[in-house]
């Protein structure tokens, strides 16, 4: 702009050539889409033919004591604030707006005088000076006036009004394998649904009416060189609020030392809000932070974007180094739920991740994203082996009383009930791995019309599962003495199992053929049962002479002690015994009701004679009510209990 | 130190353990190549110790060098477990007394961790500082200067000393946590605004300090004696000891949470050759930290206590400063922007790099314990 510094014009022509100029340049300077370089040009020329028409209006001499009586106007209506306890922004539009109108104006001056030429008199420095001078303090107070309206007008969200804290229909599953010995946890499906999952909400972190002023105090301070001043308030505050937001979400600031040494049910609990925080934090805090930046600086090439990263970064790694702490974690069985969730959570993010941080400075913040997304796959796939060995490790060293449902199966059953709602991402995770031995124990030979769920990976994986607990229940068995209980035992047992495939949507994996095998598998423990128990003792009323009529009055007499003696012993046992599935113990009650009752009725029929005496100790229906007793659980006896 | 001596270095490894499969030799071969690691450390150190003290490229305790010193570690890290773990299976480091010195070592592996991330927190504020310089600098190279210019120049400096001062503290911390921005100006508190860098991501986690970690990492760091000296407790000694210098060399440098009482002692071994190099680097910087440690400082990284020196003189020169000023002063100021903007270049080309190779580090030492852990708990040889 060298041929602008020509000095003062002397004649009207002038004049007009300079009016014109400064006509055309405010038209371009209206334009839309100007690139930042061309805006910055022509505000320049702006002020340089302003400048120069100031000089030719005063004729020579005038022209500086016009600048300065402007500036003196412009120097009222800035100082003016400096004493003032009032923040600009607060005290009104208006004053806003005069405010940066004076700005602007010294702005000009400022950029007029120096584009004067250097040689002239002292006076002009003077002046030039003393408007850098007050265009400092200008600047000096725009940036607190920034922080003031972004800390007064900054705006928390209710995180409830986002996401539900349960997304899932999720289980209270936090109890560690160990403890496997008690009852399972209580589920509770508290399927308070919210928001659709994937839908953006994006929130105005700053109050939006506010968004026009920080606007333009960032023009402002871009035009006027001071963008780093202006970057650096903004970020500053932005990332404090980010951080205070961190801590109102009751994110905790914790080393890997204390995410590798806490207890499980706690970390259980920090992985649980590290998924939901982390769905907010990025889904619906940063999404907003970049709306924010872009609104207020976007226009301004890298800068919004630089500003983004500079907000985000430090509260993105805290998050995402938890997220390590607890991949290198000891990989306990009980984890893997809940890294399934973080690393359902992260890989749903990836894709805002990728859009948040896809300028080049933000790749270092991708790659860790990806770098933890890999490392929580390969942790929740140590978890699920862990998961398996703990179940064929799991050794009992004493029968398991009353033969009922064994809480290993309890929790192993209830706990892979939870793995369809993974179904995308086990079988994701598990493509590579092999079951291992089980593998041959678990291929299904189904016919070809078998659907795809009983085929992908997971099922494979989860009949792999149940077979390593078939076999430990089978291990399991063989602690009790009485053939008997180790069928009632593996009869309640897969029973249970069956149970528990049928009646959620683990049936869909494991497919009917499986559901077929194994409700033959619990029939045949039933029988078996029933033969054990029951054989010896219905053989006492097995006619020998099926061709005689009768038998000899002393046979009966003992055959009856034998057949009492054997009932009553089995009574006693068996009442302790326990069938916790309604349905399963009356079935059972029935099938051998039909079987003793039967034959002990049949064999009181054929000995008539001898029904009166004292040696039938019992009557058809004693038999039948007692048989009523058996499997409830506690010990009774018949001798004492005798009201018969 | 290059790509090329680590990888011969390994691939002898990995072929002489192939080929010495029968157990006569094997001893011997062991030796040479920890007395061959241990030659290579000393090279490595020797050269991290020869960076001048001051100058333009590298010197001692800068960016460039500290990048340099992690680099040594990351090779070093690999050989030692190349070392330790190549063609083992548990049975060899699983036994006394590696059953205790692996764990151990495992534990300072998982402090490192935690001084790697309080690190890269600390260079957030090393990057705040460079852009308070720079916006110094912009406006002292403002032609023509005037008392404006000076005064914008003085706000970034006046600034870039508080947060360079900042007050590692835990308390100071807590007490900023809560909003300072309350203030301003409205409130008497004319130059308010620096120090809200304090903030909360500052914090590794409540009570975490630096300087109880390396205290920790320190205990029962002995260097193995006789016999042990020269079979495996020694590249798991080397590697710990390394591990602690380093890292202990990182909270010196760079800012980060409670590094008040940071001792000036670490357990080196200065009986065998290699530590010779180390030992000085460690005596010449605990002997810096004992003389700035009271005064409360951003850290002995070069750039920072140039930008610290530099930062001083310019708002003493914008205190005076009265326009025109006399010519003879602004030159010599000239001189001084000039060396404050370089300070500000090199800072803007290392920095972001050196954050990186940091959490380079922090995933090298994740998988490292990981590795551990898989030898020890399945019992194979690492393939």
């Amino acid at each position: 702009m060298d041929g602008c510094r020509s000095g003062v014009p002397t004649y009207e022509g002038d004049l007009h050539v300079v009016a014109a100029a400064h006509h055309i340049v405010k038209a371009l300077g209206a334009t839309k889409n100007l690139s930042d370089d061309l805006r910055k040009i022509l505000i320049d020329l702006d002020s340089h033919l302003s400048m120069i028409t100031s000089n030719i209006d005063s004729k020579g001499g005038r022209g500086l004591v016009d600048v300065e009586e402007r500036l003196d106007q412009a120097e009222r209506k800035i100082m003016r604030w400096e004493t003032d306890p009032m923040m600009i922004w607060d005290s009104g539009p208006k004053e806003a707006s005069d405010y940066l109108e004076a700005v602007d104006e010294t702005g000009k001056l400022v950029d007029g005088l120096r584009g004067l030429s250097v040689h002239e008199n002292r006076k002009q420095k003077e002046i030039l000076h003393r408007a850098m001078n007050i265009f400092q303090t200008a600047m000096s107070r725009l940036e607190e006036e920034l922080i003031h309206i972004l800390v007064r007008h900054g705006q928390q969200f209710e995180p409830k009004n986002m996401y539900s804290r349960s997304i899932r229909k999720d289980i209270v599953y936090d109890e560690s394998f160990v403890s496997v010995e008690d009852e399972p946890t209580k589920e509770t499906s508290s399927q308070n649904c919210s928001n659709d999952e994937s839908g953006e909400c994006i929130v105005d972190l700053v109050h939006a009416d506010v968004i026009p002023d920080i606007k333009s105090i960032a023009k402002v301070m871009f035009t006027s060189n001071y963008g780093p001043e202006f970057c650096e308030a903004f970020i500053s505050v932005q990332k404090e609020a980010l951080e205070q937001y961190f801590s109102f979400l009751g994110t905790e600031y914790l080393s890997i030392e204390d995410v590798l040494k806490m207890e499980w049910t706690c970390l259980s609990s920090k992985m649980n809000k590290w998924t939901w925080s982390m769905k907010i934090i990025v889904r619906v805090y940063l999404a907003s932070e970049k709306q924010l930046c872009d609104q207020v600086l976007g226009g301004l090439g890298s800068v919004s974007s630089y500003c983004f990263l500079e907000i985000s970064k430090a509260t993105i790694l805290c998050l995402l180094n938890f997220g390590e702490a607890v991949a290198m974690g000891p990989h306990r069985p009980e984890k893997l739920l809940r890294l399934l969730d973080m690393y359902e959570t992260l890989a749903d993010l990836l894709r805002d991740i990728d859009t948040l941080f896809s300028e080049e400075a933000g790749s270092f913040i991708q790659l860790q994203f990806h770098e933890l997304l890999e490392r929580l796959g390969e942790s929740a796939i140590a978890a699920f082996k862990a998961f398996r060995v703990a179940i064929s490790s799991n050794g009992s060293l004493y029968p398991f009383a009353g033969g009922g449902v064994h809480p290993l199966n309890k929790y192993v059953m209830n706990y892979i009930r939870m793995f369809p709602e993974y179904w995308n991402t086990l079988n994701l995770l598990l493509k590579n791995q092999h079951p291992g031995v089980a593998d041959q124990v678990t291929k299904p030979d189904y016919g070809p019309d078998t659907s795809l769920l009983t085929s992908c990976p997971m099922a494979y994986h989860l009949r792999s599962i149940t077979s390593c607990l078939e076999s430990n229940l089978h291990k399991k068995s063989q602690l009790y003495k009485d053939e008997a209980l180790q069928h009632i035992f593996l009869m309640n047992n897969i029973h249970y199992l069956v149970q528990k495939v049928k009646g959620s949507e683990l049936r869909l994996f494991f497919g009917d053929e499986w559901i077929r095998k194994h409700n033959a598998m619990f029939q045949q423990h039933a029988m078996n049962y029933e033969r054990a128990t029951w054989s010896s003792v219905v053989s006492f009323l097995k006619d020998n002479n099926p061709g005689s009529s009768s038998m000899s009055k002393s046979t009966f007499k003992e055959r009856c002690k034998g057949f009492s003696i054997a009932f009553e012993e089995v009574y006693k046992t068996q009442t302790s015994w326990s069938i916790p599935d309604p349905q399963l113990r009356e079935d059972l009650r029935i099938s051998t009701s039909l079987k003793v009752v039967l034959a002990y009725r049949t064999f009181l029929g054929r000995n008539l004679a001898y029904t009166d005496d004292k040696c039938v100790k019992h009557t058809v229906e004693h038999v039948e009510n007692s048989l009523l007793d058996l499997f409830g659980g506690s010990s009774r006896s018949l001798r004492n209990s005798r009201r018969w | 130190m290059t790509g090329t001596d680590q990888s011969s270095f390994l691939g002898r490894i990995s072929i002489r353990r192939n080929q010495v499969n029968a157990m006569e030799g094997y001893h011997e071969q062991e030796i040479e190549d920890l007395e061959l690691f241990q030659k290579q450390l000393s090279d490595r150190f020797a050269e991290l110790l020869s960076a001048p003290d001051d100058g333009p490229t590298e010197a001692f305790l800068s960016i460039s060098w500290i990048r340099k010193l992690v680099d040594v570690f990351l090779c070093c890290e690999t050989e030692c477990k190349a070392i330790l773990l190549m063609e083992r299976d548990a049975a060899q480091i699983s036994k006394p007394p590696l059953d205790r010195l692996i764990p151990e070592l495992l534990e300072r592996v998982v402090k490192a961790m935690d001084i790697c991330n309080a690190v890269t927190n600390g260079l957030e504020l090393v990057r705040h500082c460079q852009k308070l310089a720079e916006i110094a600098v912009s406006a002292l190279e403002q032609k023509p200067f005037g008392e404006g210019q000076a005064r914008r120049a003085k706000k970034a400096l006046v600034s870039l000393m508080s947060a360079m001062h900042v007050d590692d503290k835990e308390s100071s911390v807590q007490k900023t946590a809560e909003r300072s921005w309350s203030f301003g100006r409205r409130s008497g508190n004319k130059d308010r605004h620096h120090g809200h860098y304090r903030s909360l991501s500052w914090q590794v986690a409540k009570h975490w300090s630096a300087s109880k970690q390396i205290h920790a990492m320190t205990m029962n760091l002995a260097a193995p004696r006789g016999p042990e000296a020269s079979c495996l407790p020694a590249p798991v000694y080397i590697l710990s000891l390394i591990i602690v210098f380093v890292m202990w060399v990182l909270i010196a440098a760079i800012p980060c949470q409670e590094r008040s009482g940071l001792t000036t002692h670490l357990p080196i071994n200065k009986h065998v050759n290699w530590t010779h190099s180390l030992a000085s680097i460690h005596d010449k910087i605990g002997e810096e930290w004992k003389k700035k440690e009271k005064k409360g400082m951003a850290g002995l990284l070069y750039e920072m206590q140039k930008m610290e020196k530099l930062g001083q003189s310019l708002i003493e020169f914008t205190d005076s400063y009265q326009f025109p000023g006399e010519k003879e002063k602004l030159d010599e100021v000239a001189a001084q922007v000039a060396e404050l903007a370089e300070v500000c270049r090199r800072m803007d080309e290392g920095l972001v790099p050196l954050q990186m190779l940091i959490r380079e580090a922090f995933h090298r030492l994740v998988r490292n314990r990981t590795e551990f852990l898989d030898v020890l708990e399945q019992g194979g040889p690492v393939v």
